[in-house]
């Protein structure tokens, strides 16, 4: 980043949101993927859209790298900055620009935090359904980005199947729009929404997004059962999925988290191996007799506990703990890394029994979190890392447990995108040729590769996670660990 | 047209490379999307048939492009299970066919359409190149999601060879309701009504009736709860928006085959936002029309095109022609998009997918 770079950003940006000194820059060296901080050149904090375009034209002009970045809460270093590349703050573009109930649908600008949507929404008796666990502070334009899920996926989706439209700036400062306000999306030629969402940030930058909105569900039914044995909790989901029954969630805790969560949110969780939440949604009267079928058959599951939220105050209650697991995990070891394999859900039994396994290999912890009805696992290992070679260790078990889930036949990474973080894994789940094409399109987007540079390909010349020993980088200065 | 038939995946590569331009056909039920440029050689996918893997308990199947939907819908149907987003022609179109021209019928309504239910593809490229895009289980977020991607691509950027999508376990029971009213602002007002409301249908169509409009709407469930839950509706919809009249309809395939009584020669199908249907409901008067999934989209059928066209570029929407002689399918506001280029740019550089 040279000074006529900086002197033309200072034409576009006031100083007050041009931020080029070390304490300034201190809060955007890392996201949620606190192993690795970089620092950018600067960080800028556009307001408009108009601001955003002209930047990312200009670095396109000049050849500077730039991340698109929210509230920074990646779990696999999306929104890493580049050291001496420019990071765009979007936060401040957070107006929701229209919300219309009576077609139920909102349009938001990329700042705009996930649960505002709700919030704004909620009057109208309609709500924004992506919930990732970070949705009180993370934004619509990362959740585009990183086609984010959340515990209520199994139903309804992820974001890629909540948003209708969008105008973006693509990577070499092409503006374009696509979709509109029919729940069809794009409806005629190719799903240009289905494209851009989840291609974490490399593609370009989303500058205003139409999202649908749903109906609040007139009853939620949601039971804890809590089980002695993990793999029993595991044949209780496939009890459910055979029966017929269509739960909004079904999520499984193991030991380890269950324990975190109770020494941060005191849940008040059953003392148990497992614990199984499934929650039911919809109109009243279906609702109940769906639910009768459901505590029938966790009735027959072995669960040697079972608590039912009778009202909203309880519902928060279970799902409290759940939704707090993975910061709570932070109380219980000075470091974890989050992983977020996925396997075929009837074989999450067996994922199970080989991650204990790797766990003992390993002698590390693990805590086990996931989203049991869509077999996305999210194991959280545990590590200290002032400790000589223990992210080492950790992440050797990370990339065994990446491996196990496409030897099951499932995918590195359900919602969190691969990032910085799983690069090295792409092409353990795509052939060569298949990562070639994919890097042909964001060629034909990107031609300079400035956009989220070093992010999702493996290689490249951003920090990348060392898989054995220190990375050269880290060596040198340029980045580090916490 | 010169048709070749490949039995497998590498004679398609292979008759990809020897062709100057080729055209995917699946069982041509979608006439309109059958007239490619001269001298195409269309590749007939009927014979890559076939369901390759279906385990009702992933909620996933995978099957050949070629695959008819009734073979697909009868397997899922076998255990219990259905495709929500609703293909449009179950008894005449291909799997592909169907992703290719985005064709989701009515109960797309409640959960969503094919681009809510695709979950990965095996695909041969321009270039001859045939490589998996997506996944094969319910949540994937690795690489670039191209199989959303071929959703409406009408073939243009690469052939669909395989389609993996998720299912969903189907309700037992059916009840039907329709609601009358005098206008058609009045039809779209009960729709709002049900946007914002704690129903849960089915499916919501809406078509002209004698001199009325009426409002189609579906109830599935259990067969203990679906009178409270007709009863509690029909209730409610009395209260708050008043029609002219209620009746319990027969819940037929038929009358939930959104294209049963449009017969005109041409076939349109066009996306519009709910509050676009007043506008351009006006414009196209003549034609027989059902407006699908809430009002997100309208089903045509004219013998007069070009007013259908006209009424398109008047509104600045897109059409697509699925029945009837044209030169080119995609009628109205051109489709056109930068994005969109550069993808055809790196699947289909000689523009040989037609």
């Amino acid at each position: 980043m040279n000074r006529a770079f900086f002197a033309a950003l200072e034409s576009i940006y006031p100083a007050e949101r041009l931020l080029t000194r070390d304490v300034e820059l201190l809060p955007y060296e890392s996201d949620a993927l606190t192993a690795f901080s970089a620092k950018p050149g600067a960080v800028v904090l556009p307001v408009n859209e108009a601001e955003v375009i002209d930047t990312v034209r200009l670095c396109h002009e000049r050849a500077v790298p730039f991340v698109a970045r929210g509230s920074g809460t990646s779990l696999s270093g999306g929104s890493l900055p580049i050291p001496d590349g420019l990071t765009i703050g979007l936060n401040r573009l957070n107006r929701i620009k229209k919300l219309d109930p009576e077609q139920r649908i909102a349009v938001v600008e990329p700042g705009v935090i996930n649960l505002a949507i709700t919030e704004a929404a909620q009057p109208y008796g309609l709500y924004y359904a992506p919930d990732p666990s970070s949705q009180s502070i993370c934004t619509i334009g990362g959740n585009i980005a990183f086609n984010s899920g959340g515990a209520h996926c199994l139903k309804y989706g992820m974001t890629s199947n909540h948003v209708l439209g969008m105008k973006v700036v693509l990577a070499d400062g092409a503006v374009t729009e696509f979709g509109g306000e029919s729940i069809e999306g794009v409806g005629i030629g190719p799903d240009l929404i289905g494209l851009f969402v989840g291609s974490e940030g490399l593609f370009g930058i989303a500058l205003e997004i139409t999202v649908r909105l749903m109906p609040q569900p007139e009853m939620y039914r949601t039971v804890l059962a809590a089980y002695d044995d993990l793999g029993r909790a595991g044949d209780a989901v496939s009890m459910v999925v055979a029966s017929g029954l269509l739960p909004g969630a079904m999520e499984i805790m193991d030991r380890l988290a269950i324990k975190a969560a109770e020494a941060s949110v005191q849940a008040g969780y059953p003392d148990a191996e497992a614990l199984l939440i499934v929650e039911l949604e919809g109109e009243a009267p279906q609702v109940k007799a769906e639910f009768d079928q459901l505590r029938g058959i966790i009735d027959q599951s072995g669960a040697f506990e079972t608590r039912v939220a009778n009202d909203e105050e309880e519902r928060t209650r279970i799902w409290k703990g759940r939704k707090g697991a993975f910061s709570a995990v932070g109380r219980l070891s000075p470091d974890y890394i989050v992983q977020d394999g996925v396997v075929p859900r009837s074989r999450l039994g067996e994922a199970l029994v080989e991650i204990s396994a790797l766990k003992a290999k390993h002698q590390l912890d693990v805590a086990n979190v996931f989203h049991a009805g869509d077999g996305n696992l999210h194991p959280l290992i545990l590590y200290d890392g002032r400790e000589d070679g223990a992210l080492e260790k950790a992440e050797a078990l990370a990339g065994e447990i990446l491996a196990l889930c496409i030897h099951l036949g499932g995918s590195i990474t359900g919602e969190h995108g691969i990032g910085m973080e799983k690069r090295d894994y792409l092409p353990a789940m795509f052939s060569e040729e298949e990562i070639d094409i994919m890097q042909a399109l964001r060629l034909a987007i990107d031609p300079k590769e400035i956009a989220n540079r070093g992010k999702m390909f493996p290689g490249g010349e951003a920090p990348a996670l060392a898989q054995h020993g220190v990375h050269p980088l880290e060596a040198a200065g340029v980045i580090s660990r916490e | 047209m010169t048709v070749c038939t490949p039995a497998t995946v590498d004679d398609l590569q292979a008759l990809v490379r020897d062709s100057e331009r080729i055209h995917a056909i699946g069982k041509g039920s979608k006439t309109a999307l059958h007239c490619p440029a001269n001298g195409a050689v269309a590749a007939d996918l009927s014979t890559l048939s076939g369901i390759i893997e279906y385990q009702p308990s992933e909620y996933t199947v995978t099957v050949r492009a070629g695959t008819p939907i009734r073979e697909l819908a009868a397997a899922l149907r076998e255990q219990g299970q259905y495709l929500p987003c609703d293909p449009l022609l179950p008894h005449a179109a291909t799997i592909g066919g169907t992703v290719a021209g985005n064709l989701s019928g009515s109960r797309r309504y409640r959960y969503g359409g094919l681009r809510d239910f695709i979950l990965g593809a095996e695909v041969v490229d321009g270039l001859g190149r045939a490589f998996r895009v997506g996944g094969k289980v319910v949540k994937n977020a690795a690489g670039f999601d191209l199989s959303k991607f071929l959703v409406g691509s009408l073939g243009a950027y690469a052939i669909m060879t395989e389609l993996t999508f998720k299912v969903f376990p189907d309700v037992p029971r059916f009840r039907s309701l329709g609601f009358d009213f005098e206008q058609l602002e009045d039809a779209l007002a009960a729709i709002y009504f049900i946007n914002q409301n704690i129903f849960e249908l089915d499916a919501l169509d809406l078509v002209p009736h004698e001199d009325r409009w009426r409002l189609l709407t579906r109830l599935a469930g259990f067969d203990e709860t679906l009178p409270q839950r007709v009863e509690r509706f029909s209730a409610a919809m009395t209260r708050h928006i008043s029609p002219f009249s209620i009746a319990e309809l027969d819940d037929s395939a038929a009358l939930w085959d959104p294209l049963a009584k449009l017969t005109g020669a041409y076939l349109v199908k066009v996306a519009l936002a709910p509050k676009q249907v007043p506008d351009f409901d006006r414009r196209i008067t003549a034609a027989q029309r059902r407006y699908g999934v809430g009002g997100n989209l309208v089903w045509l059928a004219t013998e007069d095109i070009r007013q259908i066209s006209d009424a398109l570029n008047a509104s600045g929407l897109t059409g697509l022609c699925l029945r009837g002689a044209i030169d080119s399918p995609v009628i109205g506001a051109p489709l056109e998009n930068v994005l969109a280029a550069r993808v055809k740019q790196v699947l289909d550089p000689h523009g040989k997918l037609v």
